[in-house]
């Protein structure tokens, strides 16, 4: 039972509805557990590529370290820009931080099936991406070590932060997302944990494993606590996948820059938060499913829902850039329509033709079926997206604050060494904490995978769809 | 020993300043996690009180108008200059190089002490043995007989001390002094001789109606900048009646970017254009000569003949010809009337009087290149910089036999010297200026000497009280002892006349008469296909104010080139020559060549290219060195038939193919119809008030401040003061003794007065602690090995710190590469934080770092700010600063003030550290200040008691500050004129800063006015 997601019938394939992706090449509970716990062991290439991302996250740390002595002067700003690479990064790992909450608690919702494969390791990746950006705000700030600041804490000096601020917003977004993001994941764990206890013979793997799983003991009532648990998680979570952004959109909304007062950024933001969210699954399960060979558990019905998804945000999003530009045009304010012609045809016209092409033009090759069924092309694709999605926050950074209502201080901006190196690091922290979730957890979920798997009485050929 | 200057200092509360003193000595220089000793006097010396301004009234030395100056003395040093409000001259303004006068004295490059070429090189001796030496080398010289041709070159200055030189040079057998100064206007002093028989008569613009400048660049660096400066604004502030300018030449400078009109005349054609003004030539000669319409020049002559003894036409060309061209000019006056109406030679500046010509200089260095000259003395003059190479003194100077410097600083002249014996700066120093035929300026020193530096007067005694034959005639332990000794009355009379600003009558000792060198004029143009135009910096001059760091960050005015040297080339130019700013033009004259970034200006001709001189040093310490190129070497040496250094040649210019960015602060220098700086017409002011009500800024009356400016200041800040039902009263308890809420801190920037010249924005350096970040180390890691070095590096980057900048839009003349019109119009505008009554950066804040007083401030807290920048990315005027490097540090590479450079820090203001935001505090110092000495003198503060640096220093007095809320003080008044708009008044952001409109006057000599 190689390659599972055949069609069923026909030359015209039937469309894939998202409930009924099924896993018919998974036949037993006990191929579950064997085939999940398998991609645990260690390997040579798993090491290799764990210490690329170490030695990533290094040149981040050491540029991290270099920045704090020298100051912030040692990154391109080029004021008026006053906020460049780290802020573009921020959003963008806050975007790709979407993807995961999304598939698991609002497709959760909605019982779509095509998450059951796939929503473990979009979830890792969440929390991972959060931690990455959450990094970004600390980075960019130019005392870091006052970071605390930021946050309400009792001091004698009765001192607060500014709750107008949409920074301080952005700390309380950030840090209740990374927070409900964890605890989601970490319940979503415990029964799996307790597979893991179960199978583990390392004494060592086998009572941390224990204590990780809280004593489960697989009972109805523990399920029960679970499923209420589960679900209200998911329900608590579902806010949060589109307020997260909207907040981090305020960051700019609220701001009078020219290209950033616009109401509709925070919509704007979750779209396009979730679509560079599914393009990083794309980019982390599309390797996986082939070098972890779980092919038969992420097969191309799940991607092709998937691409169904990204499709239909890209299109949010270029619904979007075009009411910009409208918006611009219609509200008859000088520099709100200098800025735009600036950002396409003028100064930055390279970065908002690059977001263009690869956020709007690339992901419509997805309304083609055999594309969509291309793990392939989904993954360039995927690799297009993201670097679309970082030039859409590029193009919303940079080129407005260069290019606002003092002409006399409009400006360019190019990144030095140093915020390419944290770009760089921010991938090798996310990889690392990545790299070594998959060899210690299970990147599918196993529990809900034997809920859908189809019990052996009925004919393994037969599945697919009902 | 030193007196005070006007009412003195008052009485301050004890604990306050102890208070004071101990937080800000903690911040100067240090990062805030360390903390310096703080050692107070057991026994105060007499009139100091530890954090207490003590204020010197002293004369600056920096060029020959002798402004009066206060230095402000903290704790035994100077750490600011202000103009003397008392001082007849300055009237309280001073423009950047006189402000930068304090870099000079602090400059980590000056000779710390005795310095004697031994083995090739200087190295430091003590001063008995550089005594020694001197007196050595003397005897040597008079014994051998050569005493007679020793050269002695002082940079120019008058007052007494050339009557001393002359007198100890006499006594030594020596011929008198050579007085230079290569950048002054030689050609017009020479024609003001001839013509009005005094070197530089005044020149009165309020008595003018239409003023004629034929290159008289009187706002930029011709003459005596601040008193013309101040003339020309109170005259243009008459706003309908104001005088009209008309400028002529090649090149629009500062003072043509000012006029109402710019004839581009070609160079070499303004005496045809006299002679049609004079009836002795036709206009249509004129008009082909110079390349404008037949029309323009017909209107011209017509003007001028119509306005009369209102004429006022000046020349400040230094072509061959000018000398000729200047009695043309001064023939238009005399044909006229106007002399005595707008030129009066009877109220003559002495500053001028007694320079010694070019061609002095030349027959000097001529003597020594034959090996006549045993000893050469040269004081603060620096000929091997600022001469044309061809002139040769490098070479000529190595003739000589022993060389003597008693210069300050490491320039290329004092490198080539045996001895060095440093003077001591102005400002430590005991002298006089001449400002008047019978006027002095007294100079007194401000601290002790900053190093191990003497006065050159004291040298001088020193070394003729060791010789024994001309003892007897110096016997004066020093210079003011000298001073006193020869001054009427003594040193009870010479006492109360420190007091003074100014005293009458003459120097102590008058100059030596000396016989000027006499030759035909040899200049000429020379060959190729583009006129080039050599003119002194605005900020530079030729040369010697490129040590100074707030001189060579200050943007030319025009240009808004920092750091650099560049070449001005006319945009449709260099759109035919294929030429895209930035590259590098080759422009090659007679004389040699230079190499510099072009810089497309409309303002030149298209047949004409333009350099500034006082870049391209090869020594004078770390801020000039390797900085620019040297636009003497395009001069060739030649003279016009007075004798002055004939500047202004043919050219060949080339493209080398190679680019640098251009180290401006220029984003674009449109404004896009935004309405930042507006203007008027003169005429308009006589029509009704259309624009009546317009600053009425809509919004909720609760809001609404009264009194004072109708812009209510943050809600949240000021809660509903105005209305006395509401419980809100704001963040701030209205009952507070300091009545804070009742005060509303506002400034008015006149726009017709404001010429651009930006001494506001040197003020506020020097007032704020504000770090230049151009200099060549102070740049970023361009790779962990790496760093960028170009000078400026950080201003190409966008990092420069002004909290006020000069703004300068051009209007008009939009097809420049296809064109040439010469009708475009310049605004200037001071842009600093507008301290917004609803300020878009304070909500965004995450930790309250910036906020809103409630007197009407925008605060800035450093201590509390962590740097998100958010406030600048809110601030639509983009006047947030922000720390990109540890300036104030002093063990980073970007450390601004190398010592002794920090001793000029502001104590009353914080130096910040890397990482945090700054801008334009409205000084908030001097406010507190001023409200803390009212209450302890237990008085209201009186109306324009204080004002902010940038006013205080503006030669313009455009700037005024004070409370808008208090209908007593000045900008109360102002910001209701008829010409008050507020920028960028549609973001609703109740700016506290309110500009006055320009007003435009109709082309004096446009045909349809004519």
């Amino acid at each position: 039972m190689g390659t599972i997601a055949q069609p069923v019938d026909g030359l015209r394939r039937p469309n894939i509805a998202s409930a009924d992706v099924q896993i018919p090449a998974v036949t037993s509970y006990e191929q579950v557990d064997r085939e999940i716990i398998s991609t645990l062991g260690f390997t040579k290439k798993w090491l290799l590529g764990l210490g690329v991302a170490i030695l990533a996250m290094l040149v981040g740390a050491s540029a991290w370290i270099y920045q704090i002595y020298w100051g912030l002067g040692q990154a391109g700003y080029e004021p008026p820009v006053m906020w460049g690479v780290y802020i573009i990064t921020f959003v963008f790992w806050v975007g790709i931080g979407h993807a995961g909450t999304l598939i698991s608690a609002i497709l959760y919702l909605f019982r779509a099936g095509f998450r059951t494969s796939i929503y473990r390791a979009a979830e890792a990746m969440t929390v991972f991406a959060v931690m990455t950006a959450g990094l970004f705000p600390i980075i960019h700030i130019g005392r870091p070590w006052k970071f605390f600041w930021l946050i309400p804490y009792p001091n004698w000096r009765l001192l607060w932060p500014n709750f107008k601020s949409p920074l301080v917003w952005d700390v309380f977004a950030i840090s209740t997302y990374l927070t409900i993001s964890t605890t989601f994941l970490y319940i979503g764990l415990i029964p799996d944990f307790a597979v893991l206890r179960d199978r583990e013979t390392n004494p060592m793997r086998k009572r941390i494993y224990g204590i990780l799983s809280m004593g489960w003991r697989n009972s109805d009532r523990e399920w029960r606590h679970f499923a209420k648990a589960y679900l209200f998680l998911a329900a608590f979570s579902t806010p949060l996948v589109l307020s997260v952004h909207s907040v981090v959109s305020f960051d700019f909304a609220m701001a009078l820059t020219p290209g950033w007062h616009a109401s509709i950024f925070p919509p704007y933001f979750v779209a396009g938060a979730i679509f560079s969210g599914f393009a990083m699954v794309w980019t982390i399960a599309i390797p996986m499913r082939k070098w972890f060979k779980l092919e038969h558990y992420i097969t191309l019905n799940h991607l092709d829902a998937t691409a169904k998804v990204v499709l239909f945000t890209s299109m949010v999003v270029g619904c979007a850039y075009l009411i910009e530009f409208f918006i611009a045009w219609y509200s008859g304010v000088r520099p709100e329509q200098e800025f735009f012609w600036n950002r396409v045809f003028g100064q930055w016209w390279w970065a908002a033709w690059i977001m263009l092409l690869c956020n709007m033009a690339l992901p419509m090759s997805l309304w083609s079926q055999k594309l969509r069924r291309n793990p392939t092309w989904l993954w360039f694709l995927s690799i297009f997206i993201n670097i679309g999605m970082w030039y859409e926050r590029f193009v919303i950074v940079v080129p407005s604050l260069s290019h606002e209502f003092e002409p006399w201080q409009w400006g360019g901006y190019t990144p030095s060494w140093i915020d390419m190196s944290f770009l760089v690091g921010s991938f090798g922290w996310f990889f690392m904490w990545f790299l070594l979730f998959v060899k210690q957890m299970p990147v599918m979920a196993i529990m809900e995978l034997k809920e859908i798997v189809v019990p052996k009485r009925k004919h393994a050929h037969d599945g697919g769809h009902h | 020993m030193s007196t005070e200057a006007g009412s003195g200092v008052k009485r301050r509360d004890f604990l306050k300043i102890l208070g004071a003193t101990g937080a800000t000595t903690a911040v100067v220089g240090c990062s805030s996690e360390k903390v310096g000793k703080l050692i107070p006097y057991v026994t105060s010396p007499d009139n100091t009180v530890a954090g207490v301004s003590q204020f010197y009234a002293t004369t600056c030395k920096e060029c020959a108008t002798g402004c009066g100056v206060l230095a402000e003395v903290r704790d035994g040093r100077p750490i600011k200059l202000e103009g003397n409000p008392a001082h007849p001259v300055n009237r309280g303004a001073i423009c950047a190089t006189g402000m930068s006068a304090m870099q000079g004295l602090y400059n980590p490059d000056r000779y710390r002490q005795p310095m004697l070429r031994e083995n090739g090189t200087l190295s430091p001796v003590t001063w008995d043995r550089a005594l020694e030496v001197l007196g050595q080398k003397l005897g040597e010289v008079k014994s051998r007989g050569g005493a007679g041709n020793a050269v002695f070159l002082n940079a120019h200055e008058s007052g007494s001390l050339p009557g001393f030189l002359d007198q100890w040079l006499e006594a030594n057998g020596m011929p008198a002094h050579l007085s230079i100064d290569s950048a002054a206007p030689a050609a017009t002093i020479a024609t003001n001789r001839a013509a009005y028989g005094v070197a530089w008569p005044a020149i009165d613009f309020n008595a003018a109606s239409l003023i004629l400048s034929f290159s008289a660049d009187f706002l930029d660096a011709w003459g005596h900048r601040v008193p013309q400066q101040l003339d020309w604004a109170d005259a243009r502030a008459k706003l309908e009646g104001a005088p009209k300018l008309v400028y002529i030449g090649a090149r629009r400078s500062l003072t043509g970017l000012n006029a109402d009109q710019w004839i581009p005349a070609k160079a070499g054609s303004e005496m045809a254009i006299c002679n049609a003004i004079l009836g002795q030539g036709t206009v249509a000669a004129a008009a082909t000569a110079a390349d404008v319409p037949e029309a323009t020049i017909s209107a011209l002559v017509a003007a001028v003949r119509g306005a009369g003894s209102g004429v006022l036409a000046l020349c400040g060309m230094t072509s061959p010809d000018a000398v000729e061209c200047g009695q043309m000019v001064a023939e238009i006056n005399k044909a006229n009337g106007s002399v005595g109406t707008t030129i009066k030679p009877a109220a003559a500046h002495a500053g001028y009087e007694g320079m010694a010509s070019y061609l002095d200089l030349v027959d000097a260095v001529e003597r020594m290149a034959a090996g006549n000259v045993p000893i050469a003395f040269v004081r603060n003059a620096n000929p091997a910089h600022s001469m044309p190479a061809g002139a040769g003194f490098a070479d000529a100077f190595a003739k000589v036999g022993f060389k003597v410097s008693f210069s300050s600083y490491p320039d290329e002249t004092s490198e080539l010297c045996d001895l060095i014996v440093p003077d001591n700066h102005w400002l430590e120093s005991w002298g006089d200026a001449m400002v008047g035929a019978d006027q002095r300026s007294l100079q007194q020193p401000t601290l002790e000497p900053v190093f191990d530096t003497r006065s050159t007067a004291d040298v001088l005694l020193a070394a003729a009280r060791a010789d024994g034959t001309i003892a007897s005639r110096f016997p004066q332990a020093d210079y003011r002892s000298w001073l006193i000794a020869n001054f009427a009355g003594g040193s009870s009379a010479f006492a109360t006349a420190l007091t003074q600003p100014t005293i009458a009558g003459s120097p102590v000792a008058a100059r030596a008469t000396r016989t000027a060198v006499s030759r035909p004029a040899n200049a000429a143009t020379g060959e190729g296909n583009m006129f080039v135009v050599v003119y002194p910096s605005a900020t530079l001059g030729d040369g010697v104010g490129a040590n100074k760091p707030w001189l060579q960050e200050l943007p030319d005015p025009v240009t808004k080139i920092a750091w650099q040297s560049w070449v001005e080339i006319h945009p449709m130019t260099a759109k035919q020559m294929g030429v895209k700013e930035g590259e590098h033009l080759t422009v090659k004259t007679a004389a040699g060549e230079i190499t510099a970034p072009a810089y497309p200006y409309m303002g030149v001709r298209p047949d004409t290219v333009a350099v500034a001189l006082g870049q391209g040093h090869t020594a004078y310490g770390r801020f000039a060195q390797n900085v620019g190129v040297n636009a003497y070497n395009l001069v060739a040496n030649g003279w016009d038939s007075a004798g002055n250094l004939a500047i202004g040649a043919m050219a060949t210019v080339t493209r080398t193919g190679d680019h640098s960015p251009l180290v401006t602060t220029e984003g674009s220098a449109r404004q896009h119809g935004r309405g930042i700086a507006q203007a008027m017409m003169a005429a308009a002011l006589a029509g009704p008030d259309e624009d009546h009500g317009h600053h009425d800024i809509p919004g909720l009356a609760s809001q609404e401040f009264l009194p004072g400016l109708k812009s209510p200041v943050a809600a949240d800040a000021q809660g509903e003061m105005a209305n006395p039902l509401s419980k809100d009263k704001g963040q701030y308890n209205p009952d507070h003794p300091t009545k804070a809420e009742a005060r509303r801190w506002a400034m008015t920037i006149d726009l017709a007065r404001c010429t651009g010249c930006s001494a506001c924005v040197t003020a506020c350096y020097s007032e704020n602690n504000i770090p230049t970040v151009g200099a060549s180390y102070q740049g970023r890691a361009l790779s962990p090995v790496t760093w960028d070095e170009r000078p400026g590096a950080n201003i190409l980057k966008g990092r420069e710190m002004a909290w006020i900048r000069l703004e300068r839009y051009y209007e008009g003349n939009t097809n420049t590469e296809n064109e040439f019109s010469p009708d475009f119009e310049a605004r200037f505008v001071p842009m600093m934080c507008q301290h917004c009554g609803n300020a878009p950066c304070e909500p965004v804040c995450p930790v309250y770092a910036t906020y809103h007083s409630p007197d009407g401030l925008n605060v800035q807290v450093y201590n509390r700010c962590v740097g998100t920048r958010y406030c600048s990315n809110n601030c639509p005027y983009k006047v947030r600063y922000y720390n990109w490097f540890g300036y104030g540090e002093t063990d980073r590479r970007q450390y601004a003030w190398p010592e002794p450079m920090h001793w000029m820090l502001n104590p009353d203001v914080t130096v910040r550290g890397k990482g945090v935001m700054e801008k334009c505090t409205f000084c908030v110092q001097r406010i507190r200040e001023g409200e803390n000495r009212a209450r302890s003198e237990e008085r209201e503060l009186n109306a324009d008691e204080f004002t902010t640096a940038c006013a205080q220093a503006c030669p313009s007095k455009a700037i005024v500050f004070g409370d808008a809320a208090d209908e007593n003080w000045s900008v109360a008044k102002l910001a209701y004129d008829r010409r008050a708009y507020h920028v960028f008044e549609e973001l609703n952001t109740y700016t506290a800063v309110v500009y006055l409109k320009k007003v435009n006057h109709p082309a004096p000599a446009a045909p349809a006015t004519a």
